[in-house]
């Protein structure tokens, strides 16, 4: 597709500590010794360095890989050290470390042109959107969970409605903030999903190390089917698609299992206003 | 069966609709999405979709709902890419109706009328279209599902992974493929489900009536006596069945539809439709009225269970009766029957439980009840 000639370099996502590391369940009891516990973003890390290999396998000097950066707000040396010493532990890849202070994460973010920022709390997530910065929550995972394969949901709702529609939105309860929200992160989404529709066609059909769904929640069968035609204009090859008409997202995201949910909060707002 | 290649670019909307947000500047003619915005209360648009829990929701696959053999024959002698590479391809080409569809139109036609009678109720069926297609074919069933004016706002396209667990995330209370393993897991799971066959003949069926027919054993009721009837024949069946007559049959896995039928049959008799109730319920039965069949009526009765039509045939075939009553489907738990109904053209599906699937009938004989 057009953008084919464009694909230099990493596909960079950013995580922050507190998602790779569950430091909530550190008590005075837990030996300093050990390393910091596992947080949900681990069992996401190594999922897409089970697609990194892969892709690797196919070709062993492709640029187009994802690399994964990790930020961290106000620690002390300690807890650095830590966190380097952590990581190390667990095997996983992270390309690079910041340490930076709480106001500076937004330029951290936009400097180093990081194509997706993960994280757990929906106000980070939507701060980054409102800045042009392609943010998308990162969904919680059981840690049973059989990592075969790296699930990205990216909103039908979102892609499928045009901007005016959007507003339209407000018919279910949305604020015009939310709506805000969900306009930029229309925006952002393209140029991830052009990338990893590419990472996406390096692999066949069946037994893909990456898979890509598209949930709509409110939108009808024509918002689906219009959010599905953009993908492939954009060249993402959508494999599993939903449409909810409305129906509660819980239950069906627990079945997809997703490790990025791309939609701006559609899905935790909807479970507050079905009582509209 | 081929159609000529529908450009569908506007949505056919069952119901006229005026559209309050402004679609003035929005020059798209495909896929105009401002007017499919389902809105809340008093709209004349297209009515929002009941919650999962509250409505009765009817799963099908794609390949039930619409004719897909020629897909499916790509599928199986080219592989996944050619197939899905065709489906593209022709995306614009509506599918024909399948074994499903009649069933499908029936159960809208019923909620048209409940929701006259009761606009606020979410008691209505609800019909989600889950299929183990890829995305790719979505654009195609999505088209498809406009052409012919289906009202189906749900679907899970799970891409080739099992659709058991979304069909438990849905509250299905009936699920119909063409595939028979994945029926079976579904009733492991305890979800009503039953495998649907294209026929080459088909009779017409009613546009306005649902008409649901039902075996008894194995179907509604457990297959216990099956089991006595395969294991020791038919005079031990008969004394089993004296011996027992008062002891209720256990359930099937159909009995919880007939259930859910029943609720919405009763909110038609409430505001005075006991005559023309546009849901009818069958019971065709190889057993006799005089003996076997009483403890089966008993049963039913037991269970607060009404059906319309109660036919016991004493071992007679069934197929003529149900050329008579002309069911939208008909669940049977013995492919012998669901054959020799679709010979007759009706429309039948076949309920893998019980003993009968380790021992099918014998054409041969044909033993009453």
């Amino acid at each position: 597709m057009e953008d084919e000639k464009n694909c230099t370099g990493p596909l960079m996502i950013a995580l922050q500590y507190n998602d790779l590391f569950d430091l909530d369940s550190i008590s005075a009891s837990t030996n300093t010794d050990d390393a910091l516990p596992k947080g949900r973003a681990v069992t996401f890390v190594k999922a897409v360095q089970i697609v990194n290999e892969r892709l690797v396998e196919q070709k062993e000097t492709e640029s187009l890989l994802f690399e994964v950066i990790l930020i961290a707000k106000e620690c002390s040396e300690e807890i650095k050290m830590k966190i380097v010493e952590s990581v190390k532990y667990y095997g996983l890849e992270i390309g690079k470390f910041f340490f930076c202070k709480k106001e500076e994460l937004i330029n951290t973010l936009q400097s180093n042109k990081v194509k997706l920022f993960l994280s757990t709390d929906r106000d980070d997530v939507c701060e980054a959107l409102h800045t042009g910065i392609p943010a998308a929550f990162l969904y919680d995972q059981c840690d049973d969970h059989v990592l075969s394969q790296l699930k990205v949901i990216i909103s039908g709702d979102v892609i499928g409605f045009t901007e005016d529609s959007l507003d339209s939105l407000s018919d279910f309860g949305f604020s015009e903030t939310q709506i805000e929200t969900f306009k930029a992160a229309k925006i952002c989404m393209k140029e991830f999903a052009v990338l990893i529709g590419q990472m996406r066609r390096k692999f066949g059909r069946e037994n893909s190390p990456l898979c890509i769904c598209v949930l709509t929640a409110w939108g009808s069968t024509n918002v689906c089917a219009s959010a599905l035609k953009t993908l492939r204009e954009w060249g993402l090859d959508v494999d599993e698609a939903f449409c909810l008409a409305g129906a509660p997202c819980s239950p069906i995201l627990a079945v997809v299992k997703p490790h990025i949910l791309w939609d701006a909060g559609l899905h935790n707002i909807r479970d507050l206003s079905t009582h509209s | 069966m081929s159609l000529d290649p529908v450009q569908v670019m506007k949505v056919q909307d069952p119901m006229p609709s005026t559209c309050p947000s402004a679609s003035n500047g929005d020059s798209q003619a495909s896929w105009d999405d401002s007017k499919d915005i389902h809105e809340n209360e008093d709209s004349t648009k297209k009515p929002k979709s009941p919650k999962p829990e509250n409505a009765v929701t009817i799963a099908v696959s794609s390949r039930v709902l619409f004719r897909t053999e020629k897909e499916q024959k790509v599928f199986e002698q080219k592989g996944i890419e050619e197939y899905l590479r065709y489906q593209v391809e022709h995306e614009n080409e509506p599918f024909a109706p399948g074994p499903a569809f009649p069933f499908v139109k029936a159960l809208e036609a019923v909620n048209s009328r409940l929701r006259e009678l009761y606009p606020d109720s979410e008691e209505l069926f609800d019909i989600v279209l889950v299929t183990y297609n890829h995305a790719h074919v979505g654009i195609r069933l999505i088209n498809t599902i406009n052409y012919h004016n289906l009202f189906i706002e749900r679907f899970c396209m799970t891409g080739g992974s099992s659709p058991i667990g979304y069909l438990k995330a849905w509250h299905t209370n009936l699920y119909l493929s063409a595939d028979a393993e994945k029926v079976r897991e579904a009733l492991v799971e305890g979800i009503a489900a039953a495998t649907m066959f294209m026929s080459e003949k088909q009779i017409e069926v009613s546009e306005t009536q649902l008409r649901v027919a039902f075996d008894g054993d194995a179907v509604l009721f457990s297959d216990e006596s099956e089991r006595i009837f395969k294991a020791h024949g038919l005079d031990k069946f008969f004394e089993h069945e004296r011996e027992n007559e008062n002891r209720l049959l256990d359930h099937g896995p159909l009995k919880g539809f007939l259930e859910v039928l029943g609720k919405l049959q009763k909110k038609f008799y409430a505001k005075g439709h006991r005559l023309d109730c546009p849901i009818r319920t069958y019971l065709v039965t190889a057993r006799s009225a005089a003996s076997s069949g009483i403890r089966a009526l008993k049963t039913l009765r037991a269970w607060g269970l009404e059906m319309d039509e109660a036919l016991f045939l004493a071992g007679a075939p069934k197929g003529p009766m149900l050329e008579k009553i002309r069911p939208h489907i008909y669940f049977d738990d013995q492919m012998f029957h669901v054959e020799g109904a679709a010979e007759m053209g009706a429309i039948a599906a076949h309920v893998p439980y019980g003993i009968a699937q380790k021992y099918p009938h014998i054409k041969s004989t044909n033993a009453g009840k």
